[in-house]
């Protein structure tokens, strides 16, 4: 994608994103009640000005994205693996996903050992020993240090309890 | 109190162990974090900041503090040996770094850069200590118009953070007010964006959302194109530098520290742009002007001294009123937000002692910044050493017991990860992160002031022009504008130009 293509893009998003608060998302989901005296004063005001300005904000990306020059050159690296790139992008929402269903469940500590194999293997690591050593020590180490010196209350899980 | 009694008062509250090893161990974690090009220094500050909840505050902040000092020192080591800057920061000490690094003289280069960087931090010091004061007792008169007409100016900052499109940076911004209005409303407490959720009636935590858009985008990238970081690092080299290329470049050291300093004092101005004035400043007064980007040494105390001399400076508006001078800075506000401390004119009055003893802290700070930062150069390969593909993992997990840890709520983990696929589409789509965090910290501020304005002149508009301070801050917005579109307007014509000029090559 170049420069031209992605003002554009974002303009026309901008635009859609300010059409939505208005017409669907503030009437729908902010509540106000119906005695305020003034309209600055009311619970929508700021929101109905941000989504204004927003609307603004795209209208001017569209045109500066009319003046820009076609270029060939990308804004982003290419990638020479874009199938797998794809399925690795899957593979960590899947983590954070899985991970946000474990951490009460598993307990913070036994999910964020898992994470950490499974993100050290997304990632392709060259170092696997090493990465199975950190992923075991390192949340361990961060259990001790929230649970026992700063008292925070870390999910300990319906399984295995830590000290 | 006297300006004795104040000292006293601070040093009895840093006057212990705890805090020199906190701001010891800031300065280390800070000079590692710069260092490891992606981490960042804003990053090592964030990932810092939920060890501190458990700390006495002043002890927390000076932990922050010290990572703050340090990481801006830090990424000019990846700078020079690399030519990758640790921080954005960092980027002008490239030019004369990297091909002095080339040359064999790393270690000369890094010598020199972490002195131009130890005397830039204590002259940004002093400054602080002799300006900060002087604001907030001015700033005492500051009512909620005033604030709304400080909060809208320092909203300009933006701009300076923006990169290359105005546009996008303003779009960034809007997003982040747009985040910022979810919650119960201020004055009549009904529900914004809350979907019935009781976890969203407080807002969104901006511990959350601030990790979230800086750390996790990386953890993200890094998914995407495993093997981009590849690289190489190169050796110190024998040579070091000596106190005559100190004297050498004495001049431009203190240039650019007073350049760095008048800039960090402005909020959202930030290091690189100092650094790159300070540079240029440098490089229009030496005789040697044509060694400049080829490897001079004065070039990488110049740029050195312009970033680190944005340090202590970005404090000034941030204890002063009570407004972040940059990203970092933003991330500092929480910490004190997180202790019950609301920095700005009151915490002169309320907390001096906190004041004096973060005084104390910073000029001690410089100190173990020379110590740490001259042990960091002879031990940062043994830090480059670290596999990225070990490291991302473990950010990974650090911001999820970092984030939980705030208000123990597995939600904000749910949040820290949705913003992290915000922050990488910002990344992918080149929309600055900057500008949606600042204006997510401040949104709240700008709108709260502007409705107990109106609440307090009942809805009369002329409120918020009723004073020489509301003036003062509505023409320098104006002059910010005005200075901002017209920059807008000549890169632009420049753009056409350079275009024109390929247009007629290629034909």
């Amino acid at each position: 994608m170049n420069e031209k293509t992605l003002q554009m893009r974002l303009g026309l998003g901008a635009c859609l994103m300010a059409l939505f608060l208005v017409f669907v998302a503030i009437p729908n989901w902010v509540a106000a009640p119906s005695n305020v005296p003034n309209i600055i004063l009311s619970p929508l005001f700021w929101p109905y000005t941000l989504s204004a300005f927003t609307g603004l904000v795209g209208l001017g990306l569209i045109a500066t994205s009319m003046r820009l020059p076609v270029t060939d050159e990308t804004l982003n690296d290419p990638i020479d693996d874009l199938g797998p790139a794809r399925m690795r992008m899957i593979g960590i929402a899947v983590i954070m996903l899985v991970s946000m269903f474990l951490f009460p469940r598993l307990g913070m500590v036994w999910t964020c050992m898992l994470a950490f194999l499974a993100t050290a293997f997304l990632v392709k690591t060259r170092h696997p020993v090493t990465a199975v050593i950190c992923a075991i020590l390192i949340p361990l180490i961060l259990y001790a240090f929230f649970a026992h010196v700063a008292g925070v209350a870390v999910p300990q899980g319906n399984f295995v309890r830590l000290p | 109190m006297s300006f004795i009694d104040s000292i006293a008062a601070g040093l009895t509250l840093v006057g212990n162990i705890e805090s020199f090893l906190a701001l010891a161990l800031g300065v280390i974690i800070g000079v590692i974090g710069g260092a490891i090009p992606g981490m960042s220094a804003t990053m090592a500050v964030a990932l810092t900041l939920p060890f501190t909840f458990a700390m006495q505050p002043i002890t927390g902040i000076l932990l922050l503090l010290g990572v703050y000092k340090g990481g801006i020192f830090g990424g000019s080591i990846p700078a020079i040996l690399i030519k990758t800057p640790g921080t954005p920061a960092s980027s002008a000490t490239i030019l004369d770094g990297f091909p002095m690094a080339e040359k064999g003289e790393a270690g000369r280069a890094l010598g020199m850069a972490l002195w131009a960087s130890c005397t830039a931090d204590l002259i940004s010091n002093l400054s602080l200590i002799l300006f900060a004061g002087w604001l907030a007792s001015f700033a005492l008169s500051f009512g909620p118009p005033e604030f709304f007409t400080l909060i809208l100016f320092s909203l300009t900052i933006i701009a300076g953070v923006s990169g290359d499109s105005l546009l996008r940076g303003a779009l960034s911004a809007l997003l982040g007010l747009l985040l910022a209005t979810i919650g119960l409303d201020l004055v009549y407490g009904t529900n914004r964006f809350t979907f019935g959720d009781p976890n969203m009636m407080g807002g969104l935590n901006f511990i959350a959302v601030l990790i979230g858009l800086f750390a996790i985008p990386e953890v993200i990238a890094m998914v995407w194109h495993p093997t981009a970081h590849l690289g190489k690092t190169r050796q110190l080299g024998s040579s070091w530098v000596s106190f005559a290329d100190y004297k050498k470049s004495f001049k431009s050291i203190v240039r650019g520290s007073f350049i760095g300093v008048f800039l960090g004092s402005i909020p959202g101005i930030g290091a690189a742009p100092a650094a790159f004035l300070s540079y240029s400043e440098a490089r229009r007064k030496s005789p040697d002007k044509e060694n400049f980007g080829k490897g001079e040494v004065e070039g990488v105390a110049a740029s050195e001294a312009g970033n680190n001399g944005v340090a202590g400076a970005t404090l000034i508006p941030l204890l002063a009123l009570g407004v972040p001078g940059d990203v970092i800075t933003a991330i500092i506000i929480g910490a004190f937000m997180i202790h019950g401390l609301q920095p700005g004119p009151m915490m002169f009055v309320m907390n001096t002692s906190i004041i004096y003893g973060l005084f104390i802290g910073l000029i001690v700070s410089s100190v173990f910044l020379f110590i740490f930062g001259s042990l960091a150069i002879r031990g940062f390969k043994y830090v480059a050493d670290v596999p990225k593909r070990i490291l991302v993992p473990a950010v990974l997990i650090l911001c999820v017991y970092g984030v939980f840890a705030v208000n123990n709520n597995i939600f904000d983990i749910g949040v820290m990860f949705a913003m992290g696929w915000v922050g990488y589409l910002m990344m992918r789509c080149h929309i600055p992160a900057a500008p949606f965090l600042i204006a997510f910290i401040l949104g709240p501020l700008l709108e709260d002031n502007f409705r107990q304005s109106m609440l307090m002149s009942g809805s009369d508009p002329a409120v918020l022009i009723r004073g020489p301070i509301t003036w003062f801050f509505w023409g320098a917005t104006a002059l910010t504008v005005f200075a901002i579109i017209r920059a807008g307007i000549r890169a632009t014509k420049g753009l056409k130009s350079s275009t024109h000029e390929v247009d007629l090559s290629s034909e």
